[in-house]
């Protein structure tokens, strides 16, 4: 089992966008996927500073993969999409057809991720014909079905199994709506909330998670404990989300769990210390995912 | 684009019937009216539910289930799901003046309860064809249904 | 001649799609009775024979039937969408509208003259998307998420022959369609497997002395006062708390509603305005129907003097969500 560090999703300054990417190179992870996934307004960092941050992670051996923007609106984020896929040098994540069009021209390898909707294994074989060497099962996949899926020889499965879950991505900027402003004069207000902003509901129960013109759980996705299974279901990446404070401990979290020093039921006590909301773990369990059962067993046969 | 108006004497004269006849009766006009027609609906998955249709203006509640033979009234007053809007408002959704939801936005149908059932039934419902149910209707019924529905559809 | 401004409407049953077709649409876009399509409803969509019926109707009309086979096949059930797609190239159907790159690799193996429209649930939002899948699977239209404003919507079309539907009216995604996870991630039902957003299963509406609250799946999604009017607990059209403020955080309850911009739409050489609500009744299609005929006629007999009347905002806001409408993201400040 390997892991990763999976794109930010959040928005914050070039000093502590930097910092924090210095730190990763330090942790044990084994790849760590870079660049601005989310909104195309997001510059404190511009493409070279990525390819720049990239080189870094690169000598620093890891394995690097640029992550493509998922919603792409406008010919300049087209021209962004192209350089990405065109660099020539590291892996890139297809968020998008677009992408996949683009990086099966070019005849490269690529990571198919979360949002191209993989879903069954014609569309899964498709992918890997086109180029893919990897590939990030939809978030809501359950182990029943991911168990069930097969995956043509020589493709990875890496699974998201740690952080806020990416659940939508809109035209419209919930964060700047928060504030009263229009996306285009957002006055970068994301910027404020490095884990996003919190949405709850009228009962005060913490739901949603604003993160620009994305919207994420307001729960932490969780599968530590759930290793066993995840090797079962033929997981061999696991992937971590990027939050602001004490990722370096998650990470050695699942360092340990993975090299066997720390029992997958030991994670949830550990992991509860470190994470910037409650867990949930019920889109493995074929469940609404904001459930949290974590003494469950999940299916991994129909 | 209106229907005739209820008389407010009979509103209240209805408001206090005990409930059982009234659903026996409410059953019994369904199953010589419609039934004909709705039977050939699917209704295995409603078998054996409870509903409450219940007039706001009048004051009636009518219980039922629908069976093998037609509609059964219900002794108990609760329900899986319960419909709530004045006579006018059913009269309305019943002749296709009406959609159901634009009604629900505006808070004049009321859905309690078993929200699947009750889109369920109301879809079931918006698949049958109303010139067949009418044309199957006694007593001349269904002309007489027809031509208030022409009436009500001219622009005012 | 290329197709414009065809008319494309949602008939959940087969009098919704008589409706649609004696109102005067081009084309009506239906669903079989499981969760491979996008409005799996209890109750709701089409038998064989209601299918049969319905095709036989609209094509003695000399009116289209496009199937909906837009959600995403999984493993061990590939067969349902597959014969899905068989019976509609049996059926003669004019298209089917499908999401999934697998299932459309299977339709142009089996069905090459099956016409291919690439679903909203696709996703695709540039022309690089479109072009892919046409270049794969030779798809003839596409049908663009509700994400794009105009201008991104001419760009898109100048960079592909791939026809472009375009939704007019109706309820309003403000999440790009196909890559929205929130119905799943609060009830276990998403769009892409299920067929379903906020399912019907998990709605309770309760009075209380708060107000009537809506739920889904015990999540508070609204609590309306009295005089207020109420919305189906849509997840993303819920109020809730954000910083200590309460409001609509995503969006409100209100309807797309574009006849103001037909006249661009024929410019841009749009092929056919798409109108939301298999899951409405037939009166609902009725009424929205011959509302955009009028209105699509008026503009094709004249594109500069098209007036958007004001009988027809009325008559459509009546049967709309909230009784509001937006112009949705085609308009840039929405955003």
């Amino acid at each position: 089992m390997k892991l990763s560090l999976g794109p930010l999703l959040y928005y914050w300054s070039r000093e502590d966008t930097f910092a924090f990417y210095e730190a990763a190179a330090g942790w044990p992870v084994d790849a760590v996927y870079l660049g601005e996934t989310v909104c195309s307004r997001r510059h404190t960092l511009r493409l070279p500073d990525w390819f720049s941050l990239a080189e870094k992670l690169a000598a620093a051996g890891k394995a690097v993969v640029l992550s493509s923007q998922a919603l792409i609106e406008s010919e300049s984020d087209l021209k962004q999409l192209r350089k990405i896929a065109r660099n020539g040098r590291f892996l890139v994540e297809a968020n998008d057809f677009g992408a996949v069009r683009l990086l099966a021209e070019a005849g490269v390898p690529f990571v198919a991720g979360p949002t191209l909707n993989a879903y069954n294994p014609d569309t899964l074989a498709l992918l890997h014909e086109l180029g893919a060497v990897r590939w990030v099962p939809p978030v809501e996949m359950p182990a029943r079905m991911l168990a069930a899926m097969p995956v043509p020889a020589g493709m990875a499965t890496e699974l998201f199994a740690y952080g806020r879950l990416p659940l939508a991505f809109s035209a419209r900027c919930f964060t700047a709506r928060h504030y009263n402003l229009q996306k285009d004069d957002c006055q970068f207000k994301c910027l404020d909330h490095p884990d996003g902003l919190t949405l709850r509901t009228r009962e005060g129960a913490a739901f949603l998670t604003l993160n620009g013109i994305q919207t994420q759980s307001a729960r932490i996705y969780s599968l530590a404990h759930r290793l066993d299974e995840l090797r079962a279901a033929g997981v061999t990446w696991l992937r971590l989300s990027p939050q602001s404070q004490r990722m370096a401990q998650v990470v050695a979290v699942f360092h340990e769990l993975i090299t066997g020093t720390l029992a997958p039921a030991e994670a949830p006590a550990r992991l509860a210390r470190l994470m910037p909301g409650e867990p949930c773990d019920g889109y493995w369990l074929g469940q609404a995912g904001l459930d949290w059962q974590p003494e469950r067993a999940a299916a991994l046969q129909s | 684009m209106s229907l005739p108006a209820i008389p407010k004497p009979l509103a209240r004269v209805v408001g206090i019937l005990p409930a059982f006849p009234v659903s026996f009766a409410f059953s019994a006009a369904g199953n010589l009216a419609a039934w004909p027609t709705l039977r050939e609906l699917d209704w295995s998955e409603v078998r054996g539910r409870r509903f409450c249709v219940r007039v706001r203006d009048l004051g009636l509640a009518f219980y039922f289930s629908v069976g093998p033979r037609g509609f059964v009234p219900e002794v108990a007053q609760s329900a899986d799901v319960t419909f709530t809007a004045t006579a006018e408002d059913f009269a309305r959704l019943a002749l296709r003046l009406e959609d159901p939801d634009t009604l629900f936005f505006n808070r004049r149908l009321l859905i309690e309860g078993d929200t699947d059932l009750g889109l369920r039934v109301k879809n079931m419902l918006d698949g049958v064809e109303l010139e067949t149910l009418l044309r199957r209707l006694p007593l001349g019924l269904g002309r007489v249904l027809l031509s208030l529905r022409e009436r009500a559809l001219q622009p005012a | 001649m290329p197709a414009l401004l065809e008319l494309i409407c949602p008939a959940g049953s087969l009098p919704a799609l008589k409706a649609a077709v004696d109102g005067g649409a081009d084309g009506v876009y239906l669903g079989f009775k499981n969760n491979t399509n996008a409005r799996n409803f209890s109750g709701l969509n089409f038998d064989d024979a209601a299918i049969a019926a319905g095709v036989d109707y609209a094509h003695g009309k000399g009116r289209k039937v496009l199937l909906a086979l837009n959600t995403y096949p999984q493993p061990g059930e590939v067969a349902r969408w597959q014969q899905a797609v068989d019976r509609a190239a049996e059926l003669k159907l004019d298209a089917v509208i499908l999401a999934d790159p697998g299932l459309m690799a299977y339709a142009v193996k089996r069905h090459p003259d099956l016409r291919l429209h690439l679903s909203v649930q696709g996703s695709a939002t540039s022309y690089e998307a479109i072009n892919f899948y046409r270049e794969r699977f030779n798809i003839q239209r596409a049908v663009l998420p509700r994400v794009l404003s105009l201008a991104q919507v001419e760009t898109v079309a100048s960079n592909t022959e791939v026809e472009l539907e375009l939704f007019g009216f109706g309820g309003l995604c403000v999440m790009v369609e196909g890559r929205c996870l929130l119905s799943s991630y609060a009830t276990g039902d998403s769009p892409n497997t299920c067929g379903v957003c906020s399912p019907a299963h998990a709605v309770r509406w309760q009075q209380t002395p708060k107000g009537m609250e809506s739920r889904l799946n015990g999540v508070l999604i609204d609590r309306y006062a009295d005089d207020e009017k109420a919305g189906y607990p849509t997840l993303c059209k819920g109020r809730f708390e954000v910083q200590g403020e309460t409001y609509y955080a995503l969006e409100e309850p209100t309807s797309l509603n574009t006849l103001a911009l037909l006249p661009e739409m024929a410019r841009l050489g749009i092929a056919a305005i798409k109108i939301e609500g298999r899951q409405r009744s037939p009166a609902y299609v009725a009424q929205v129907t011959g509302v955009w005929r009028a209105a699509i006629d008026a503009v094709k007999r004249d594109a500069e003097a098209y007036r958007v009347e004001p009988a027809w905002h009325s008559q459509l806001d009546r049967v709309s969500e909230g009784s509001m409408h937006t112009l949705g993201a085609y308009y840039r400040p929405w955003k």
